[in-house]
């Protein structure tokens, strides 16, 4: 299949072109949200949700998604008085050749000029991306991320396993793969270890799980219950091995904790800044993805999602009563695994060709939707 | 032919059901060269497990190729897995002798 890309001045090569419509802070959000609304197509919106003080993750990740192979331009929209500073933003922007302009509805003067001032800059922006080179690319460009949410039995026995396969062809061809969630990663702490690819990464995600461990024992939290033994699982290493299926057989290159693109290729387990203010929930997952460098991801659930985020989500599911009621939402149909008709490398297999056909340009049911969630 | 239960690994001791499973039944599971066929000695519901050969007391069980708990009383090919017969210990402290992969 051929990949055409859009071509950025840093080098970047991006599956889809998007002028990013950026709000600094809670406070011009509406004004983000009303620019969104004029120009729909071809643009996409997130931002910081937060108030006035300068959360030092939440500007790496504004800057990280605003430097995304998918953007072609940005626009960051700010009040003016907030600390995560609209003009810094675009300043951090800059440096990529990216065309970036920052507007304060302070100094615009209110929301009116400010929507007015927005929609000129957006229209030579959405103008200059729309002739933005375009390049083949090669799978091994790419960098994917898979995380799971709405887990059921099937999702351990045949989506994530599955993304496993998927995962393990996109290193073998010279790319990039994640997946995420420490906490369902207990007991893991020694497999991980072996698969590392030298002794610092080891040590490191050693700590990383037995953090997370720690963390779960003095909380007395566990993601394990009634309803997990119900299902078949025995042991809370049982349901881990299930989550990490996701993650394939690659050699572990290391943690990601600070935004912006891996140092290099393979497989990594991605962790994230600490502050960036907005952690929790699957759709803020698909987009930490994406401050990482991510492409697209791989989501795979049992009982059903809706998941968007700021890159193509392919949403994969193997139960077959739940692929009958959320179909709508669904992109991959693993369910002939369970139904006891297809093998998981099959099935992977066919889940990686999926997965650069939404790199040529197929849309998801996710972006369809319009799904972005900030 | 239609699989119902799923092998995860070659080197698993246990298999998962696709489907409800009655006792008396034969089940075949294959993975690469791998092939077992038993004859379940208990019902096994969807998702949960049945050992593949004998495992004795203390053996661990492996799905993935990882070691999931250990069997709690001698268990033979056939038998449902679950926490009535098998227990961790506690989280990443016993796979040191295992594979690296998942």
């Amino acid at each position: 299949m051929e990949i055409l890309g859009y071509l950025r001045p840093d080098g970047q090569i991006g599956i889809r072109n998007k002028v990013s419509i950026i709000f600094s802070t809670d406070c011009s959000r509406y004004v983000a949200q009303k620019l969104k609304m004029l120009f729909p197509e071809g643009t996409q919106i997130f931002g910081y949700p937060g108030g006035c003080g300068l959360v030092e993750g939440a500007f790496n990740k504004l800057v990280a998604l605003g430097t995304h192979s998918s953007t072609a331009a940005a626009l960051v929209v700010g009040l003016g008085c907030e600390g995560t500073d609209a003009n810094q933003v675009a300043e951090a922007i800059a440096p990529t050749g990216r065309p970036v302009e920052a507007i304060k509805i302070q100094d615009a003067g209110g929301d009116l000029r400010a929507i007015e001032k927005g929609s000129r800059i957006l229209v030579r922006m959405l103008q200059a991306a729309s002739m933005a080179k375009r390049v083949p690319m090669s799978p091994g460009d790419l960098i994917v991320g898979t995380e799971c949410g709405g887990s059921d039995a099937t999702s351990g026995l045949a989506s994530n396993p599955i993304t496993g396969v998927a995962g393990d062809m996109l290193i073998d061809a010279g790319g990039t793969y994640m997946i995420s969630e420490l906490e369902e990663l207990l007991g893991c702490s020694d497999i991980l270890a072996k698969r590392a690819a030298n002794d610092d990464v080891a040590g490191e995600v050693r700590e990383a799980i037995a953090d997370a461990e720690q963390r779960c024992f003095a909380g007395g939290r566990f993601a394990w219950g009634y309803g997990n033994i119900m299902g078949g699982l025995t042991s809370i290493e049982e349901k881990s091995y299930g989550a990490l299926a996701k993650s394939g057989t690659k050699p572990l290159q290391g943690i990601l904790r600070r935004y912006g693109l891996p140092k290099h290729k393979g497989f990594f387990l991605q962790v994230g800044e600490t502050g960036s203010g907005w952690f929790h929930g699957d759709p803020e997952g698909v987009n930490q993805f994406a401050a990482h460098g991510a492409h697209l991801a791989m989501f795979t659930t049992g009982c059903g999602s809706t998941t968007g985020g700021l890159i193509p989500v392919i949403k994969v599911i193997a139960n077959p009563t739940r692929m009958q009621l959320i179909r709508d939402n669904a992109d991959f149909d693993a369910t002939p695994i369970i139904n006891g008709e297809s093998t998981i490398q099959e099935m992977g297999a066919a889940l990686y060709e999926e997965i650069l056909a939404v790199a040529a340009g197929k849309l998801t049911k996710s972006e369809i939707y319009g799904h972005y969630e900030v | 032919m239609k699989n119902v239960a799923i092998l995860l690994d070659p080197t698993d001791n246990v298999a998962t059901a696709l489907q409800e499973l009655k006792a008396g039944e034969t089940v075949t599971v294959m993975l690469e060269d791998v092939t077992y066929t038993v004859v379940l000695r208990d019902d096994i519901p969807f998702g949960h497990k049945y050992a593949l050969r004998d495992v004795p007391k203390g053996t661990e069980l492996l799905k993935y190729g990882l070691p999931i708990g250990q069997a709690l009383e001698d268990m033979r090919a056939g038998d449902w897995v679950h926490v009535h017969n098998c227990r961790s210990e506690h989280f990443g402290t016993r796979h040191e002798k295992y594979g690296i992969h998942a």
